[in-house]
């Protein structure tokens, strides 16, 4: 069975959570187990993907506060809540902080399995975007304190000839922060330029 | 028979037929001096109706005297009774005007039973017939007044003024329904007020002898304070009626919050390894549809449902223990005493919902032994699940019968029976299952509940079908110092 990705279970109940994680790796999940929220929250790092298949009642820090938790830690692994007796006020909490679902105990193994595919859906796609954008911030940090001045002028639309008025240097040494930056960043031209400087989100 | 006589007793008989409802009224609830002035009101004018009968229909100068003298007592009493039924009944007016009126006319009553022929008329010399309604009646022909007569004129004015200032008072609370009040007993006793004070002041002023018409007046004012205090008593009769569902409403949150705690946290114990047992069976499916079924791990599966299985039945044994863990203080009980406190208890609740409550008890029944508390619990709930299944019919007799009797083996028995729809005998099977509820609104714990107490005491509890239509709750208990079966 091919590996359908990460599954970090947080469960007090040991009988219950043996359970789950033997079901999930029938299922072909990776599944790391954990008997509390601080467990999981001392073992994450950032780095870490898949999704969390948590009890909303923990011992100590109860689900939705290991949500917040794990969010401050910058570790942004999308949550699916299993309850005993879910109340609408948590639903609507966990709902509000990203939860992808809120689901019962006794839930059809079908739609936990399929909770868990939408979470880690949501996991690769905010991951890559993630990775995209550390990728763009990374080759504009290579850009000089000059060609960061050039670059706002380019991208707001002004000439040459307007740039080295602006910043009192001489039109040719525009031209030549401008071949940097655009060999630097690799675009070609000033709309394409334009569109990385906001994906990247460097320019307000 | 004279219409005159017809129409004035008539009169009378009407103001003596309201007067004896609102007497009663007053003597079911005394708070309320309005009713008992406006019975006192009605009871003198009847007076005032019969002494207005004499006066027309005396044939001497004298006879006229005295009923002019009792026509004054009925009136001293009804005009003080309606003075005083304002001041009740709207809770305005200046008393210091009240207490002068009062005075005034306490005067005048005793004046008129010391001189003769009576207050108003110094000297009665002639009688006169006038033509009234068909007949010829009898009014003063000639007579001096007394000088003093302007007192009684003076008082009717004083008294025209104290219910003008009381209307006025309330008038000024700018509430709709204070105003209406106001206005209906403004209209109701001024306007007969101020007629009879004019009528009277035209025979003393203009000489000209009308005969006394004070009684339709009076009429008047009763029929309108009539409808009035009825319009009262029936916004009261329903605020109480809706005051006593909200009631019951309440009793009825309170056991079902209770019990739904109950079911809450019986929910949550039990999620656990009913979810445990659940995605185990889902793993030994995946494993079973596998190539390679791994026989280790489904043993360990088969192994770990069997442990949650006991742990939920732990679960429930545990909820029992904690519902029996109440000791039971065990004593001698009277049986009939302890029924009708439960009966009293819930007595309210079946009057609101027409159900009547009947207890068979045969002199004699031995004491049972048992703790006063649960068992109340389990007849009131009993009684009220009785109520509930009567509550669905749209049968006239609506009863709960509530029955003992020594039963074998030194015990009681006890049933508890509706006259309600009654329910298929499946059903009743599932009756003591947990959960297990035909109402929209129940846990379904109630019984459940019932037979642990019952079998904690040492009994049984079950249902069977009623006589009629309805359903029998039975239990047994243990008699007191009886031999223990």
């Amino acid at each position: 069975m091919s590996e359908r990705g990460v599954v970090h279970v947080v469960d007090d109940d040991a009988s219950f959570r043996t359970a789950l994680r033997r079901v999930l790796m029938a299922a072909g999940f990776e599944v790391h187990a954990f008997a509390s929220g601080t467990e999981l929250l001392a073992r994450a790092s950032p780095e870490e993907c898949g999704c969390v298949l948590a009890d909303l009642q923990l011992p100590e820090l109860n689900g939705l506060e290991l949500q917040q938790e794990l969010f401050r830690a910058g570790i942004a692994l999308p949550f699916v809540f299993l309850t005993g007796h879910g109340d609408v006020p948590s639903a609507v909490c966990a709902m509000r902080q990203g939860a992808v679902d809120f689901l019962d105990k006794c839930a059809p193994q079908e739609t936990v399995i399929a909770a868990i595919e939408r979470a880690l859906q949501r996991d690769a796609t905010e991951r890559a975007a993630r990775a995209r954008q550390q990728r763009l911030s990374r080759r504009f940090a290579t850009l000089t304190a000059r060609e960061w001045e050039v670059l706002r002028h380019v991208v707001n639309g002004r000439m040459n000839k307007q740039i080295s008025a602006e910043l009192g240097i001489h039109e040719r040494t525009v031209k030549l922060h401008r071949t940097a930056i655009t060999s630097k960043l690799g675009v070609r031209s000033v709309a394409e330029l334009t569109t990385l400087a906001r994906e990247a989100g460097v320019l307000g | 028979m004279s219409l005159v006589t017809v129409l004035w007793s008539m009169e009378a008989a009407a103001a003596l037929t309201l007067g004896a409802s609102y007497g009663l009224v007053w003597l079911a609830d005394r708070r309320n001096l309005a009713n008992l002035m406006f019975c006192l009101l009605a009871v003198a004018v009847a007076g005032v109706a019969r002494a207005e009968v004499g006066m027309m229909h005396s044939a001497t100068v004298a006879e006229h005297g005295e009923w002019i003298r009792w026509a004054q007592l009925s009136l001293f009493v009804a005009l003080i009774a309606q003075l005083l039924f304002v001041h009740y009944y709207l809770g305005t007016g200046r008393l210091w005007l009240l207490w002068t009126i009062i005075a005034a006319c306490t005067a005048v009553l005793i004046g008129n039973f010391l001189v003769y022929p009576n207050f108003n008329w110094l000297q009665i010399s002639t009688l006169r017939h006038v033509s009234f309604l068909g007949e010829q009646v009898s009014v003063v022909g000639e007579g001096r007044l007394r000088p003093w007569q302007w007192l009684p004129a003076a008082s009717r004015m004083l008294m025209v003024a104290f219910v003008a200032d009381a209307v006025a008072q309330l008038w000024r609370t700018r509430r709709p329904e204070a105003r209406r009040k106001a206005l209906v007993v403004g209209c109701g006793i001024g306007i007969p007020l101020v007629s009879a004070v004019a009528l009277g002041q035209i025979k003393v002023l203009y000489g000209v002898q009308v005969p006394p018409v004070q009684t339709p007046l009076f009429v008047a004012t009763l029929v309108v304070m009539a409808f009035e205090l009825s319009r009262g008593l029936f916004l009261n009769q329903r605020a109480r009626s809706e005051l006593e569902e909200l009631r019951s409403e309440v009793a009825r949150a309170g056991r079902v919050t209770a019990l739904g705690q109950l079911a809450s946290s019986l929910a949550h114990e039990l999620s656990q390894p009913l979810g445990a047992i659940l995605r185990n069976a889902e793993a030994a499916e995946l494993h079973l549809n596998g190539p390679a079924p791994d026989l280790e791990e489904l043993r360990a599966i088969v192994a770990d449902i069997r442990r949650d299985d006991r742990r939920a039945g732990e679960v429930i044994d545990q909820m029992r223990a904690l519902i029996k863990r109440r000791t039971l203080e065990m004593q001698s009980l009277p049986l009939d005493e302890v029924v009708h406190d439960v009966i009293s208890m819930v007595r309210s609740d079946a009057v609101a919902r027409h159900v009547a409550l009947y207890c068979v008890m045969p002199a004699g029944l031995p004491p049972v032994k048992g703790d006063r508390v649960h068992l109340s619990q389990v007849l009131l709930n009993l009684i009220i699940n009785g109520m509930d299944a009567i509550q669905a019919s749209r049968a006239n007799t609506k009863r709960v019968v509530i029955e003992a009797q020594p039963h074998g083996h030194g015990q009681v028995e006890v049933a508890v029976t509706d006259s309600g729809p009654g329910v298929p005998q499946e059903i009743i099977g599932r009756f003591f299952d947990p959960f297990f509820t035909t109402k929209a609104s129940g846990m379904g714990m109630g019984l459940p509940i019932s037979r642990t107490i019952i079998e904690a005491h040492g009994g049984r509890l079950w249902a069977e079908r009623g006589r009629g239509s309805g359903l029998t709750f039975r239990f047994t208990l243990q008699q007191a110092g009886g031999r223990v079966s």
